[in-house]
C-alpha cells in the first residue's frame, strides 16, 4: 500500500494559514463552509481511528463542527492555530464518546479499511496484512499514546499543535510520541512472524 | 548555549522526514538515530503506511454541510453585536426614528384645523 507524503503540521513562520478564512467566517458564517470542507475528512479520520466505528466517528465529527461553528466568534489568534483549536474540540467530543460507551474498544478498523487495488496483488495482500497487524498493535496502546500517534500520523499535526490540542508542552508531546512508538515497536516485534528488514 | 537534541526530538525530526516522503533509512540517518532508536523509525514508517485517511461517506459529508449552512442564516442581533460600531449606528437610527415619530404625532395633535375641516365639522 503506497502513500503520498502528508501535508505538514507545522504552520510555518507565516503563522496560521487558516486565519484569513477564520476571520471571513467570523464576519459571515457562510464562509465557514471553506473551513468545513478543508478539515472534515481529517477530523473524521481522527475520530474514526480513536473510536473504531464509522457511526461513532460521524457523530463526533458532526458535534465537532456544530460546536466549532457556534464558537467561531470566540476564536482569537493568540498563538495556537485554528487547526489546533478545531482538533481540541474534536478531542473533547471523542473523549465524551469514549466515556459514554464505557471505554469499549472496537476492532472494526480492519473490516472497513480495505486495501486499494494494485498491479501486484501479492504485495498488496502482504501490505494489507501488515497494516492490519500495525493497527491491531496501535489499538492496544494507552489512550494518550494512541492520541498522539493518530494526531501526528493520521492528521499530520506538528508536535506544537498536538501540545495545544492536548494541553501539554511541546517537549512532553515529543516524549509521549517517543514512548508511544517504543511501545508500538515492542508490540510489533512480539507479534511479527519473521524478523522484519525494512 | 544549545544542548544537543534529545532522542525524542531527533525521533520527531525523523517522523517529519517520513511525512515528507523520506525512506526510513534516510530519515533515521538524517536524524542520527541508530540501533534500537532506528527500530522506532521503522515502526513509525509502518504506522504511517497502515493509517490511510478513512473514506468519508459522501452522504454524511453533504448532510452535515447542509446542516451547517442552515445554521449560518444571519441573525440581525448577532450581526450588530459582533461589531460595536454597528450597535451604535443601529441605536442612533432607532432613536432618530423614535424622535421623528414623536415629533409627527405632536405636530398632528397641535396643528390648527384647516378651513375645509372647520366647515365640515360645523
Amino acid at each position: 500500500m503506497t502513500r503520498e507524503p502528508r501535508p505538514r503540521g507545522d504552520t510555518g513562520p507565516g503563522g496560521d494559514p487558516d486565519l484569513e478564512d477564520v476571520r471571513a467566517a467570523q464576519g459571515d458564517r457562510a464562509a465557514f463552509a471553506i473551513l468545513y470542507r478543508r478539515y472534515v475528512d481529517r477530523v473524521y479520520g481522527y475520530a474514526f481511528y480513536l473510536l473504531g466505528d464509522h457511526h461513532d466517528a460521524e457523530d463526533a465529527t458532526e458535534r465537532t463542527f456544530l460546536a466549532a461553528l457556534a464558537a467561531i466568534d470566540g476564536f482569537r489568534d493568540t498563538g495556537a492555530s485554528f487547526r489546533s483549536w478545531l482538533f481540541r474540540i474534536a478531542h473533547n467530543q471523542v473523549a465524551n464518546a469514549l466515556r459514554s460507551r464505557g471505554r469499549r474498544r472496537d476492532d472494526s478498523l480492519d473490516r472497513v479499511l480495505e486495501p486499494v487495488s494494485s498491479t501486484d496483488p501479492a504485495a498488496e495482500v502482504t501490505a494489507a496484512d501488515d497494516a492490519r497487524h500495525v493497527r491491531a498493535a496501535l489499538a492496544t496502546l494507552a489512550d494518550d499514546r494512541r492520541q498522539v500517534l493518530i494526531l501526528r500520523f493520521v492528521d499530520g499535526l506538528s508536535a506544537r499543535e498536538i501540545a495545544d490540542v492536548l494541553g501539554r508542552s511541546e517537549g512532553a508531546v515529543r516524549v509521549l510520541q517517543h514512548r508511544a512508538l517504543r511501545d508500538l515497536a515492542e508490540r510489533l516485534a512480539a507479534t511479527d512472524d519473521p524478523p522484519r528488514a525494512v | 548555549m544549545r544542548t544537543s537534541p534529545s532522542v525524542a526530538e531527533r525521533l520527531d525530526a525523523a517522523v517529519e522526514l517520513l511525512a515528507d516522503g523520506a525512506t526510513p533509512s534516510v530519515a533515521a540517518a538524517a536524524s542520527r538515530l541508530a540501533g534500537d532508536e532506528r527500530r522506532l523509525v521503522d515502526a513509525a514508517d509502518r504506522l504511517r503506511r497502515a493509517t490511510p485517511a478513512p473514506p468519508l461517506a459522501p452522504r454524511f459529508e453533504a448532510a452535515l454541510g447542509a446542516r451547517l449552512a442552515g445554521m449560518t442564516v444571519r441573525d440581525p442581533r448577532g450581526w450588530a453585536l459582533r461589531h460595536p460600531g454597528r450597535l451604535i449606528v443601529g441605536g442612533a437610527v432607532g432613536s432618530a426614528v423614535g424622535v421623528g415619530v414623536t415629533a409627527y404625532a405632536v405636530w398632528r395633535t397641535t396643528r390648527r384645523p384647516s378651513a375645509a375641516s372647520r366647515l365640515l365639522h360645523r
